[in-house]
């Protein structure tokens, strides 16, 4: 067992489940979409974006692409959340909350590929 | 691709170690967020305010890059003060691990050698005028780069020592000179440095044996057309380079031999050699002349045995004088032992007409200069100058002849490089000297005040000279070197030579009518070239040269016959 692979596949697989742990649930009810979640969704997007730096194999490169995709619309979420918050006078309206949850059901998809494509490269890598 | 799997490297080597340092400010920015927002806040109306997201996230972005605006957006309450001193002290230890890591990667050195090889490959891709690939650059590497620069000609420099190319970064030449630390024999290397490139004229190699071989090998794979120069002083490695065909082989004793040689029978032309090359003190009206009789030859190596051996067809028989020497030598006069001055003394120093102290020990040449000096003050002394570094000492030791392998190996290169037709010229004028005394010189000597020379070669082609192919009246040299802008005076050059398809004609006489496909060797000041290819290339220049009258340009004026 290799510890480098282990933190790797933790994160990349965490990016993905908070990600879902934060898109589940009826898109404009605000008790199915906890803020905490999406901070630590971002953050956990941004260590596993950071992780897949530096790898030179075609599969590297398609990896961090959907990191950049996936950390883009995370980003773009935590933005319309903190300017429907303190930017306008309505607060956090439904509308507001289902754009969000919308783009980072994006970001989902994109991790989703993410995930795909590390377990496919494992099962490639044991034949 | 050599270019992209640079870049490639450099960003794999900058990615690769900024991840430990980012993940760490990342990890340390998101347990600042969090415990800022968990720290209870002041109270206000009896409630205890928390800090949201966004504010801490916001408070942390100005706190751990600068010591913080205050206490925003309310005023603190002390445990998130306490929260605070936290954050700041564990946010300057992330930083400073990230800007210690970027230092580090500053001095990794496979990050500045990638970095240095892609600048270097950069440079070269730039070049776009003809240029030599010049691998070693020690004595004769950096004497033969100056002679490119005083010729305009471009060169590109591959050394593995790196003082030597810190040293060529100083250098202030007239042209780009890139230069690479690597090793020459790596395909990769003489990649970037260009040498398939078809504006690489040539490679020239002055590093050690095995490695020249292997960069002759690897040059004529990766491209069979470029012309490899090779220094090589032994016969075996000679016999090894020939092998493997179009290598030319630049042998320095070979060159000293044959240089000294000339100034015993055609001094003349040693000297114009010299000034060719642009060599300090060459004068073709006070050349030097070494006296004939009785010599004194100090050292018997490689150098001593090519001396000898073009010392014996002009009827002068050196007395040898060297430690190393054994009966198998099969020498008419020779004494065993070190050129002491008692030994000197023995070889009839005093009654000789000159010494070479040619032993490959510069301060033994210079001891046996001091000592023959004492024992006969009117002997010619010639003197081998083995290293560039000592030239200051063999200037005050005032002998009459310094040769220095390096640099007459250097010139010769330098000459074959600036024109193929140079070494035609200089072989085919060692047989004619006449030619040299009777019409070189004195045309020389019409054109040059003290300008350095330079040399090139006009192709009379439909290319470079479209004027002379199209016009069709028979063109005479001598209208080719009017000059385009008053047709009395001459253009500041002179012909050399003028090859007609493997004819050679020395010194051509201003009547010669040009043909389709000469070649002509010219040698002329700063400039002249520029005066010359006006005139080649322009279809009204040419007419007015001929008759002295400007042709009319224009197609309705020809027309109506008023031309």
């Amino acid at each position: 067992m290799n510890l480098d692979k282990v933190i790797f596949g933790f994160f990349i697989v965490l990016a993905l489940t908070l990600n879902l742990a934060f898109v589940i649930g009826p898109i404009d009810n605000p008790d199915n979409h906890n803020v905490w979640i999406l901070f630590a969704t971002i953050v956990v997007n941004l260590i596993a974006t950071i992780l897949k730096f530096g790898d030179r194999s075609q599969i590297g490169a398609l990896l961090l692409a959907t990191g950049l995709v996936a950390d883009l619309q995370l980003v773009v979420c935590a933005s319309i959340w903190t300017i429907a918050v303190y930017g306008t006078q309505s607060g956090l309206s439904a509308t507001a909350l289902a754009s969000i949850v919308s783009i980072a059901s994006g970001a989902l998809a994109a991790n989703f590929v993410s995930v795909t494509l590390v377990v496919a490269d494992t099962l490639a890598s044991r034949r | 691709m050599a270019k992209g799997s640079d870049l490639d490297r450099v960003a794999y080597i900058v990615l690769h170690d900024m991840r430990g340092p980012v993940v760490s400010l990342v990890l340390v920015y998101t347990v600042g967020i969090i415990g800022m927002v968990l720290m209870p806040g002041p109270v206000v109306d009896g409630a205890t305010m928390h800090m949201s997201i966004f504010h801490a996230f916001y408070f942390m972005a100005y706190t751990a890059t600068t010591t913080g605006f205050g206490e925003l957006p309310h005023e603190f309450s002390d445990a998130q003060r306490m929260w605070t001193i936290f954050c700041l002290y564990m946010s300057v230890i992330a930083w400073i691990y990230a800007i210690g890591a970027i230092i580090r990667l500053v001095q990794n050195p496979y990050f500045t050698q990638a970095l240095a090889q892609r600048r270097f490959a950069a440079n070269v891709q730039r070049l776009h005028d003809p240029f030599v690939v010049v691998c070693g650059f020690g004595d004769t590497g950096s004497l033969l780069a100056r002679g490119l620069s005083d010729h305009r000609i471009n060169g590109v420099i591959i050394d593995s020592d790196v003082e030597r190319i810190k040293a060529l970064g100083l250098r202030d030449y007239d042209v780009t000179m890139p230069g690479l630390c690597a090793d020459a024999s790596v395909p990769k290397n003489l990649q970037d440095a260009g040498i398939a490139r078809p504006n690489c004229m040539a490679v020239v190699v002055f590093t050690d044996e095995a490695l020249s071989l292997k960069i002759a090998v690897m040059t004529r794979l990766l491209n069979p057309a470029a012309k490899v120069i090779c220094r090589s002083t032994t016969r075996e490695h000679d016999e090894e380079l020939r092998a493997l065909g179009a290598v030319s082989i630049a042998d320095p004793f070979e060159s000293f031999a044959r240089e000294l040689s000339l100034v015993w029978h055609a001094p003349v032309q040693h000297a114009l050699e010299d000034w060719l090359v642009g060599a300090r003190g060459a004068s073709m009206a006070q050349p030097i002349k070494c006296p004939e009789g009785r010599w004194v030859l100090c050292g018997y190596g490689r150098m001593g045995q090519w001396l000898y051996g073009s010392m014996q067809p002009l009827g002068m028989t050196p007395m040898v004088i060297d430690p190393g020497l054994t009966q198998t030598h099969d020498l008419d006069a020779m004494i065993v032992g070190l050129a002491t001055r008692r030994n000197l003394e023995a070889a009839g120093t005093s009654e000789s007409v000159g010494v070479i102290a040619a032993t490959d020990s510069d301060t033994d040449n210079l001891a046996i200069l001091l000592s023959a000096r004492n024992l006969n003050p009117d002997a010619f002394l010639v003197v081998r100058q083995n290293h560039h570094e000592n030239e200051v000492a063999f200037q005050a030791a005032s002998a009459d002849l310094i040769m220095q392998p390096s640099l007459v190996c250097a010139r010769r290169i330098l000459l074959s490089l600036i024109s193929p037709l140079v070494q035609p010229f200089l072989d085919a004028l060692e047989k004619n000297p006449q030619v040299m005394v009777e019409k070189t010189y004195p045309r020389l000597a019409e054109v040059f005040d003290d300008q350095p020379p330079r040399l090139w070669t006009v192709d009379i082609d439909s290319q470079s000279a479209p004027a002379v192919i199209d016009c069709v009246a028979p063109v005479e040299l001598g209208t080719l070197l009017r000059h385009p802008s008053n047709r009395d005076r001459r253009v500041a050059c002179v012909p050399l030579m003028i090859d007609r398809s493997g004819r050679r004609l020395l010194m051509p006489d201003d009547e010669l009518v040009i043909e389709a496909g000469d070649r002509l060797l010219m040698c002329g000041i700063n400039g002249a070239q520029a005066d010359l290819e006006a005139t080649l290339t322009s279809a009204y220049t040419l007419p007015y040269l001929m008759t002295g009258l400007e042709p009319r340009r224009s197609r309705v004026l020809q027309s109506l016959g008023l031309s």
